[in-house]
């Protein structure tokens, strides 16, 4: 008995969500596996997630308030995956719209809401964007590497978030305390419970961006010129050269925008969660945004999907941290396991694995 | 085929929406008899943000945890640990409150906002937070006067130093670390006016390899005595290796030294949290209020002198250690100067409470950036 | 600055080199043969992690360090599998490696917080120890490093004088015409993948066993990626590792005596010039080389046949 291994005709159609979710079961039996090992128990440790994750009251509305950068940043990565250029600096670009939007929100802090809100989203926008543009002038005019040069900007981005918060921009009452003054009050995102009701909890109005930023990509890739060269990109310089297609524009608009949009999470998360800039706004968001974009195959639907399933197993995690005293080290671990996992059981989405029967060699070639 | 899955993952989106707008109003916590005396189970919780057993910080506060469980049996506690600052403490926080806590200890200054904030939505549970400047109705900060400890831990080591180079590996440029420089920069001096503190900032609170790296380029300046403002012994092995001196912080970090490990600056919790307890069962228990305990009430303590440290400095150690238990505080009193010579505090004025807890600069005699 | 004080930064940059390059040798390994492996980070932080506590029940450190490569050689083999038998895209999977391995050191080690162990200490080589200037630096510190001197050598013997090393780097460059020479590129490139996850592995023991002799989270510290950006500064090639370990290990020291000379300098500022540096050395390169010397066929799996 031997295995042959096929590559498929034509697309695996309902296949594909089995596959998938195979995978996901395999990941978190492994993980449950791990707990096991720990000491805690296996089953009981998973329900306890699902039911932080999932079954709480509370638990849709903590998830879709992480959801919301966690996939502003996915799409923003999604977007130069697209073009197989690894721009790994989302957290840096995160940062750095996060830098620009306080900018914009203590130097104009006398203008009103409507005005200095989209102020802050636009001056996030542009210095994400261009903390992205420093791996694309890398890449385009001398070859870099953007996967190391992205990442290393995140660590400097941080250290310039961190530099300006300590030192220049550091909140004279704020006892010392490495912070910015507070936005003023047209500089904070307001909650959503103010016009809907108590029922949307903490939500705030930095969520009417995810539909408004998702359309945007999805119409971007599916009808416009650009967008279809986007795609057809990917499969290499030379395919674009060949076609005359402009490949320099198109990655410093990719790794442009993508890192405007991650900037803008940043400028979101700054005004609407914490009310003012600290370092603690770094939780990582960058490298969840990753992993959603790869599991989600950079398409619209599955990346809001899997961001808000990401940050329900995150929310999840941090109940079994209470409960059970798990380490919230198994956050990671568990997405990494489903990272991996899925990305074997996407071998399956291209390739068909059959045993094959040695007695009936011959019928086939 | 495409198309169908759109369409699928649509209906799934909206029947979560759907799901959320039949959702109740976020639970309250179920309300403890509101502010009377507290009788039966009292669920008392812990936020730290760094790993239990670092032996440091948050190592200090769960043996206050833990004391509090053995003293009363109908007090049941939990612990959450490794929490980030920031959106993730809110949650953690609410948590908490949601699940019926009466009374949480949130133990890190990053606390601050989300412990105000949550505390709003939820009148009825009992905050504390640690560290910070905020408080409310239902919120209440505290701290340890650990400076008078690291005055202590000052004058051994300008005692004890021959070279008058002495090292400080230090976390963050926030103003209880910078105390903590100045208190024992100014216990240095006053056994030792010659010495002077160099300061190294890692910016992280445990990260042993980079503290002990800190360390030996302190040692490479031939500083011979070395003390910290971290979490984890890494400068103390360093210390130790190249057989020079040291001085722990948060717990009696001798372990990891034997022989270079000279005192400790450390924390005491466990009667400022029994008291707590006793407020909250009694009724006592009222927010808005500042506590900054110290010597006098045990919250902080220097650890047992190593072998090494010769009976007279023991000795004057000890004496100032009575003064401070007797509630004699004179650590921050003038003449005091700046790195730069300016006079903060003129002779015989003594620092408020409040320009202790915004101090951003050093004083005299300690070298390096305050940033 | 005094010759003293040169001395006591060059030997803090040999210490701080010694995991980097371990690192840096063992990504050269895996992607001489083609297989990018970004996990570079996630494995130095478990092994660090089999590395300590086997040392920690055993009271070896020998013991230790073959559990952390041996760690190392496991967890590559996972990225191995996933890319080269599922054709996982090898970007994505060393990402997702260093997810779990990183967070699974955490998970495990979270209980040992604090701990010690023996571990390595330092020795000094008798005689080559006292000479004048190489002696205080290269010759008083520890096994590991010691054992770090040798690695360049025996990776570049490897790599250019044994057929299997020769096989590998045909696997990297034209697997399909390795395999038609009968090659068989799937396990040359397997091997890579495993060897160099060997060294990545002591690399990560070595900051549990040498550097520190403490468990705490998140010791790995960003190293791991710093090493595969010294890959591509080294142009591939081992002598060059060595440069840019140094080099690195240099700026990390550098920037800690800095302050304890009493700079005015802000440390965020200071804490930057490591990345910095990685950033410009890149530049650097790509600015002067024609051919940057990668493997042709780094990055794409090979496909099954049939």
């Amino acid at each position: 008995m031997t295995l042959i291994v096929r590559k498929r005709e034509e697309p695996i159609g309902w296949g594909a969500p089995v596959i998938y979710l195979g995978a996901l079961a395999v990941a978190l039996a492994l993980c449950a596996g791990l707990l096991a090992l720990y000491g805690k128990p296996a089953l009981g440790g998973m329900a306890v997630l699902f039911r932080g994750a999932f079954g709480q009251p509370h638990s849709l509305l903590d998830g879709l308030l992480k959801a919301i950068p966690i996939f502003l940043c996915s799409i923003g990565v999604a977007l130069s995956f697209r073009m197989q250029i690894w721009n790994i600096g989302a957290e840096g670009q995160f940062a750095l719209g996060a830098v620009g939007a306080t900018w914009a929100a203590l130097t104009f802090s006398g203008l009103p809401g409507p005005l200095l809100l989209p102020l802050m989203l636009c001056c996030a926008f542009l210095l994400g964007g261009a903390w992205g543009l420093i791996p694309a002038a890398l890449r385009l005019r001398l070859g870099v590497n953007e996967v190391i040069t992205s990442l290393m900007l995140n660590y400097i981005g941080v250290l310039v978030l961190e530099y300006l918060v300590f030192g220049p921009w550091k909140d004279p009452a704020s006892f010392g305390f490495p912070m910015t003054a507070e936005f003023p009050p047209g500089g904070q995102i307001g909650r959503l419970s103010a016009f809907f009701g108590p029922a949307f909890g903490k939500l705030h109005w930095g969520l009417l961006a995810c539909p408004l930023v998702g359309a945007a990509y999805a119409v971007f890739l599916s009808r416009t010129r650009l967008g279809f060269e986007l795609t057809a990109c990917g499969e290499g310089e030379r395919v674009a050269r060949y076609a005359a297609m402009p490949y320099a524009m198109l990655v410093a608009l990719v790794l442009g925008v993508g890192g405007g949009v991650a900037g803008m999470a940043g400028c979101i998360e700054a005004s609407a969660t914490l009310g003012r800039l600290q370092p603690t706004i770094m939780v990582g968001y960058g490298y969840t945004a990753i992993t959603v974009a790869w599991l989600a195959r950079l398409k619209p639907w599955p990346i809001a999907f899997t961001a808000y399933l990401l940050a329900a197993l995150r929310v999840g995690v941090e109940v079994m941290q209470l409960e059970l005293q798990i380490p919230a080290a198994f956050a990671p671990i568990l997405e990494g396991a489903i990272l991996l996992c899925v990305l074997a059981a996407q071998f399956f989405l291209g390739y068909s694995v059959r045993l094959r029967d040695p007695a009936r060699a011959g019928a086939e070639s | 085929m495409h198309k169908r899955l759109h369409l699928i993952g649509a209906l799934a989106l909206s029947l979560i929406l759907a799901l959320a707008g039949c959702q109740n109003a976020p639970e309250k916590a179920a309300a403890p008899a509101a502010d009377g005396p507290k009788t039966g189970e009292l669920k008392v919780g812990f936020v730290y943000t760094s790993p239990v057993g670092d032996a440091g910080y948050s190592w200090a506060h769960d043996q206050g945890r833990k004391a509090i469980e053995k003293l009363d049996p109908g007090v049941k506690t939990s612990f959450v640990e490794a929490v980030k600052e920031g959106a993730d403490a809110e949650r953690v926080i609410e948590n908490m409150a949601r699940s019926g806590y009466d009374l949480i200890f949130t133990t890190s200054f990053g606390f601050m906002d989300p412990t105000i904030k949550v505390a709003k939505d939820y009148p009825k549970v009992k905050f504390m937070h640690c560290s910070g400047f905020k408080s409310s109705e239902n919120v209440s900060n505290y701290f340890g006067r650990i400076y008078q400890a690291r005055y202590l831990t000052g004058m051994v080591a300008g005692a004890m130093t021959k070279t008058n180079i002495i090292g400080y590996v230090a976390a963050f440029p926030i103003p209880e670390v910078i105390r903590g420089v100045n208190a024992f920069t100014l216990g240095v001096r006053s056994v030792n006016p010659k010495a002077q503190v160099r300061v190294v900032w890692t910016k992280t609170w445990f990260d042993p390899a980079l503290e002990k790296d800190a360390a030996i380029s302190l040692l490479d300046v031939n500083a011979d005595v070395i003390t910290q403002h971290q979490d984890s012994p890494g400068p103390q092995e360093a210390a130790q290796q190249r057989g020079k001196y040291c001085i722990g912080y948060n717990s009696d970090m001798s372990a990891y030294a034997p022989k270079a490990h000279l005192t400790a600056a450390v924390w005491n919790w466990a009667p400022f949290y029994e008291t707590m307890i006793k407020e909250v069962r009694t009724g006592k228990w009222t927010g808005g209020r500042s506590m900054w305990w110290g010597m006098e009430k045990g919250v902080v303590d220097i650890a047992p002198f190593g072998p090494m440290v010769p009976k007279a400095v023991q000795d004057k150690v000890n004496a100032q250690k009575e003064l401070f238990k007797k509630g004699e505080d004179k650590v921050f009193v003038g003449p005091i100067k700046d790195q730069a010579g300016q006079v903060k505090f003129a002779e015989g004025v003594k620092a408020t409470d409040k320009e202790l807890l915004g101090m951003t600069w050093f004083v005299e005699g300690v070298v390096g950036s305050v940033q | 600055m005094s010759p003293e004080l040169i001395i006591a930064l060059l030997a803090a940059a040999v210490q701080a080199g010694t995991p980097i390059l371990f690192a840096t040798l063992g990504e050269i390994l895996s992607e001489k043969g083609g297989v990018m492996n970004l996990g570079v980070e996630g494995v130095m932080a478990l092994a660090a992690f089999a590395a300590f506590i086997v040392c920690h029940v055993t009271g070896s450190a020998w013991l230790g360090l073959l559990a952390g490569g041996l760690c190392g050689v496991l967890l590559c083999a996972v990225h191995s599998v996933v890319c080269q038998v599922f054709l996982g895209n090898q970007v994505v999977s060393g990402l997702a490696l260093t997810l779990f391995g990183t967070g699974l050191s955490n998970f495990l080690g979270t209980p040992f917080v604090g701990q010690n162990t023996g571990g390595f200490r330092a020795l000094a080589v008798p005689g080559l120890a006292d000479l004048p200037f190489l002696g205080p630096v290269l010759f008083r510190q520890d096994a590991m490093v010691y054992l770090c001197y040798c690695a360049p050598v025996a990776v570049w013997f490897f790599l250019n004088r044994t057929s299997l090393g020769l096989g590998l780097r045909a696997a990297g460059e034209m697997p399909a015409a390795a395999a038609a020479a009968g090659l068989r590129p799937q396990r040359l490139r397997a091997l890579g993948v495993l060897a160099g996850g060997f060294l990545c592995g002591l690399g990560g023991a070595y900051l549990s066993l040498a550097h520190t002799h403490l468990w705490t989270t998140g010791l790995s510290g960003g190293r791991g990626w710093v090493a595969v950006a010294l890959v591509i500064f080294a142009f591939w090639r081992p002598g060059r590792a060595v440069l840019g370990a140094l080099l690195f290990g240099g700026v990390m020291a550098f920037q800690l005596r800095l302050q304890a000379s009493g700079t005015n300098v802000p440390s965020s500022l200071l804490l930057m010039l490591p990345y910095l540096l990685t950033v410009v050395v890149l530049v650097f390169c790509a600015a002067r080389a024609r051919r940057s010397g990668a493997p042709a066929a780094l990055g794409v799996n090979i496909e099954p046949e049939g």
